[in-house]
C-alpha cells in the first residue's frame, strides 16, 4: 500500500478523477457531521476513507450519493454536481448503504432485474445483468429465493451487485466488509481491486483497517467530520510504531535487547518494541540477527492505516485544534 | 412523458410485487368476500320479500356503501406507510439513487394503493351483479356510483402516501391516516350536529283548534294561542356535509323516484336527509284546526328538486387536500434533501 493522496487540492485532476471533493459541510441542526472534507478519487484507484464512529463518514458519504445536500463546498461526481443534476450522479454511480435493505419477498434475482428497470434498462437488458451480478458476487444458489431468507454477508453481497447493476465508473462503498467471512472477504477485496483495474473510482469506508489496507491504493482520515491533512498524517506516521519480535530462543531475545538498549514490552504473541520507521526497524533487525537471535518473526504490530489512525486519535485528544490546519 | 410514466410503471410494478401481493393481503380480500357476501345475502332476502322485482337498486347501493366503508378502513394500512415503511426497511434510499425521479415514486406508489384499492371494488363485483339480476338497477345510478366510490377510494390511497412522505414514522401516518378518514366520515356528521345545536331560532306558533263539535258537525274553534319555543338550526351547517365521501357519493348519483316521489335507493334517501337540511325551518308557524285544509309536506322528490347539489364541492375539496398532501409528500421525499424529520435516518 502506498498511502500517499491523503487530502489533494480540488483543482487537481477534475477531468481524470471519479469524485472530487471540495471544503464541503453539513449540519443537523446544532450537529456537525461533516466540517470541511476535501478529498479526490481518481479512476482507477481505491481509496479508504477512515474514522471512527461519528465522524461523519456515512453523512459524507450520502452527499456524494446525491441524497443529501451540503451546506457549504462543492462535490463532482464523475463530472457532475449532485446538487444540481442527480441524474447525471445517479446514471455514474453505484452506492452501497451501510444499512442492509432489500425487499424481503422479492429474490435476488427480481431484485437486481427491478433495480435495472429502476436505472431505466429495458426488460431483457436487466434479466441478462442481473444473472450476470448473481454469478459475479455468487449468489446462485439462493438467486430465486425470497431475500428475506439471507444472511448477513449473503445481503452483504446483494447489495454491493445492487450497486453495479447499471455498471457506474464510481462506486460509493459504505463498510462493504461488514458481516463476511474471511473466504468472503478476501473475495471482495479481489473485486474492488479489479473496480479500480477497470478504470472505476472507488471510496470505501470500513472499519476494518487491515481489510481496507490490502486493497486501497490512498486513504483519507476523517476526524470529526474534517478531512486530515497530509501533514498531520505524516507525522502521525512517523511517531513510534510497535514492532512484534518473536525468536526462537526468548531469553535470547531479551538478552540482546537489553544489550541493545532497546526498551521492550511482552504480550501472549512476542515482545513488543517501539520503532519510528521502516528504516530504523531494518537496522534493529540486522543488529538482532548480528547478535545471534533466532529471530522467527520480525513484523509491525499493527497495520499502517490502523497505526495512523490510532495516532490520529489519539492526536484529536491532545489536541483541540484539530481542523484548523486544514 | 412517457418516461415518466415508464419509470412509474417500473415503480407500480415493484409496489405490487413487493408490498401488495403479501399472503396477508389475499386473506383480508378473502374475508372482505365473505363479509360482503353475507351483508348481500342478507339484504336480499329482506329487502326482497317487501320491494318485490325492484329489489336490486336496494341492494346495490348498500353493497357500495359496504365496499366504501371497507376501502376507507383498509387503505390507509395499505397507503400509509407507502414511502416511510421503505425508508424502515431500508429501501427507500436504494430506489432514489437510480434513474427513478422522486415524483415517479410518488405517483408510483399512489398507483399502487389505488389499484390495491379498487381490487376490493373488483372482487365485490360479482355481488353488484347479482344486485342487477334482483332488478330494478338503473345503468346510470350504478356507473356513477361506482366512479365515485374508485375516486374516493383514490382520495384515501393518496392521503395515505402523501402522509406517508411527510411524517418520518410509518405507524404515526397510517395512524393519523385514519383520523383524516375519520374526520371526513364521522367528523362531519359531528361538527354538523353540534353546530345545529348550538345555533337555535325561536319558533313563533300561531294555533287554534277544534274544541268540540257543535250540532251541525262544524269544529267549535278556540281562541287564537301564541307560543314559542326554540328549534336547532342546521341549514347554516349543511355545508359540512359536503365534505364526508358518504354524503359525495349520494348526491352525486342520479336518484330515481316511485310513484309516491320516494327515492328507490339507500343513496336516494341519504341524498334527500342532506338535502333537506339545506331548507331553513318555518319560523312562523301556523296552525289552524278550522281551517279545513292542510298543505301536504313536500315528498323527497319535491325536496330534491327545490335544493342545490353539492357533491361536486365535496369531490373538489377531497381531490385538493388528496393532491396538496401527495404534493407535500413529494416535497419532503425529494433529494437531495435539505433537511430531515426529527430521527429519521435518510438510508
Amino acid at each position: 500500500m502506498t498511502t500517499d493522496a491523503a487530502a489533494a487540492g480540488p483543482a487537481e485532476g477534475a477531468a481524470s478523477a471519479g469524485i472530487v471533493v471540495a471544503g464541503v459541510a453539513r449540519s443537523f441542526g446544532k450537529v456537525h457531521a461533516v466540517r470541511d472534507a476535501t478529498l479526490t478519487v481518481p479512476y482507477g484507484s481505491v481509496t479508504a476513507l477512515v474514522g471512527p464512529n461519528g465522524s461523519g463518514k456515512t453523512t459524507l458519504l450520502l452527499m456524494l450519493a446525491s441524497l443529501l445536500r451540503p451546506d457549504a463546498g462543492r462535490i463532482l461526481i464523475a463530472g457532475s454536481d449532485p446538487v444540481t443534476d442527480p441524474r447525471a450522479v445517479r446514471a455514474a454511480m453505484g452506492w452501497m448503504p451501510d444499512i442492509l435493505g432489500s425487499w424481503a419477498s422479492l429474490t435476488v434475482r427480481v431484485t437486481l432485474e427491478l433495480t435495472g428497470r429502476l436505472h431505466g434498462m429495458p426488460r431483457e437488458r436487466a434479466r441478462r445483468r442481473a444473472d450476470e451480478l448473481v454469478a459475479l458476487v455468487g449468489l446462485e444458489a439462493l438467486a430465486d429465493q425470497p431475500t428475506r431468507v439471507l444472511s448477513r454477508g449473503q445481503k452483504q453481497r446483494l447489495s454491493l451487485a445492487r450497486s453495479l447493476v447499471h455498471d457506474p465508473r464510481v462506486l460509493l462503498l459504505d463498510e462493504p466488509a461488514s458481516g463476511l467471512d474471511p473466504a468472503a472477504r478476501v473475495e471482495l477485496r479481489t473485486l474492488v481491486r479489479r473496480f479500480a483495474d477497470e478504470g472505476r473510482s472507488v471510496l470505501v469506508s470500513s472499519h476494518v483497517l487491515a481489510e481496507l489496507e490490502e486493497m486501497a491504493d490512498a486513504a483519507v482520515y476523517l476526524d470529526a467530520g474534517t478531512t486530515v491533512s497530509a501533514e498531520r498524517i505524516r507525522r502521525a506516521r512517523t511517531s513510534l510504531r510497535d514492532w512484534r519480535i518473536r525468536a526462537l530462543d526468548a531469553a535470547a531475545l531479551e538478552a540482546a535487547l537489553t544489550r541493545l538498549g532497546v526498551p521492550a514490552r511482552r504480550d501472549h504473541l512476542g515482545t513488543l518494541v517501539g520503532v519510528r520507521s521502516e528504516t530504523d526497524a531494518a537496522g534493529l533487525l540486522t543488529r538482532l540477527v548480528g547478535e545471534g537471535v533466532p529471530v522467527a518473526v520480525f513484523t509491525p504490530a499493527v497495520g499502517e492505516l490502523e497505526h495512523t489512525f490510532l495516532d490520529l486519535t489519539r492526536d484529536a485528544g491532545a489536541q483541540p485544534e484539530i481542523g484548523s490546519e486544514s | 412523458m412517457s418516461r415518466f410514466l415508464s419509470g412509474v410503471g417500473t415503480v407500480l410494478a415493484l409496489e405490487l410485487r413487493q408490498r401488495v401481493r403479501a399472503r396477508g393481503w389475499y386473506i383480508l380480500l378473502g374475508v372482505y368476500v365473505l363479509l360482503i357476501g353475507i351483508v348481500t345475502l342478507l339484504l336480499s332476502l329482506s329487502l326482497g320479500t317487501f320491494a318485490g322485482g325492484d329489489a336490486g337498486s336496494g341492494v346495490l347501493s348498500t353493497i357500495i356503501y359496504f365496499v366504501l366503508l371497507l376501502g376507507t378502513l383498509v387503505t390507509p394500512a395499505l397507503s400509509g406507510n407507502a414511502i416511510n415503511g421503505d425508508r424502515t426497511d431500508g429501501t427507500l434510499a436504494t430506489t432514489q439513487v437510480t434513474q427513478i425521479s422522486t415524483g415517479q415514486l410518488v405517483v408510483g406508489k399512489f398507483v399502487a394503493a389505488w389499484v390495491s384499492a379498487l381490487a376490493f371494488l373488483a372482487a365485490s363485483v360479482p355481488f353488484l351483479l347479482g344486485a342487477v339480476l334482483l332488478g330494478g338497477v338503473r345503468a346510470d345510478t350504478a356507473l356513477v356510483s361506482i366512479v365515485v366510490l374508485a375516486v374516493e377510494l383514490g382520495v384515501v390511497a393518496a392521503i395515505g402516501v402523501g402522509l406517508s412522505g411527510l411524517l418520518a414514522r410509518p405507524l404515526f401516518s397510517i395512524v393519523v391516516t385514519y383520523l383524516v378518514v375519520a374526520a371526513l366520515s364521522i367528523g362531519t356528521l359531528i361538527l354538523f350536529t353540534l353546530a345545529g345545536l348550538a345555533t337555535q331560532s325561536t319558533v313563533t306558533s300561531t294555533y287554534r283548534y277544534a274544541e268540540s263539535i257543535d250540532e251541525d258537525g262544524d269544529p267549535v274553534c278556540s281562541a287564537v294561542q301564541e307560543d314559542t319555543y326554540t328549534i336547532p338550526r342546521f341549514d347554516p351547517y349543511w355545508g359540512v356535509l359536503v365534505a364526508n365521501p358518504y354524503v359525495v357519493l349520494a348526491d352525486a348519483v342520479p336518484t330515481a323516484f316511485d310513484d309516491d316521489g320516494n327515492p328507490v335507493d339507500l343513496f336516494g334517501f341519504l341524498k334527500t336527509g342532506v338535502r333537506q337540511a339545506q331548507i331553513p325551518p318555518d319560523l312562523d308557524v301556523e296552525y289552524d284546526d278550522c281551517a279545513g285544509e292542510f298543505p301536504p309536506s313536500p315528498t323527497a322528490q319535491e325536496i330534491i328538486e327545490r335544493t342545490v347539489p353539492g357533491w361536486f364541492v365535496g369531490l373538489g375539496l377531497h381531490a385538493l387536500l388528496a393532491g396538496g398532501l401527495l404534493a407535500a409528500g413529494w416535497s419532503a421525499t425529494r433529494t437531495p434533501a435539505r433537511r430531515l424529520a426529527r430521527g429519521s435516518r435518510i438510508a
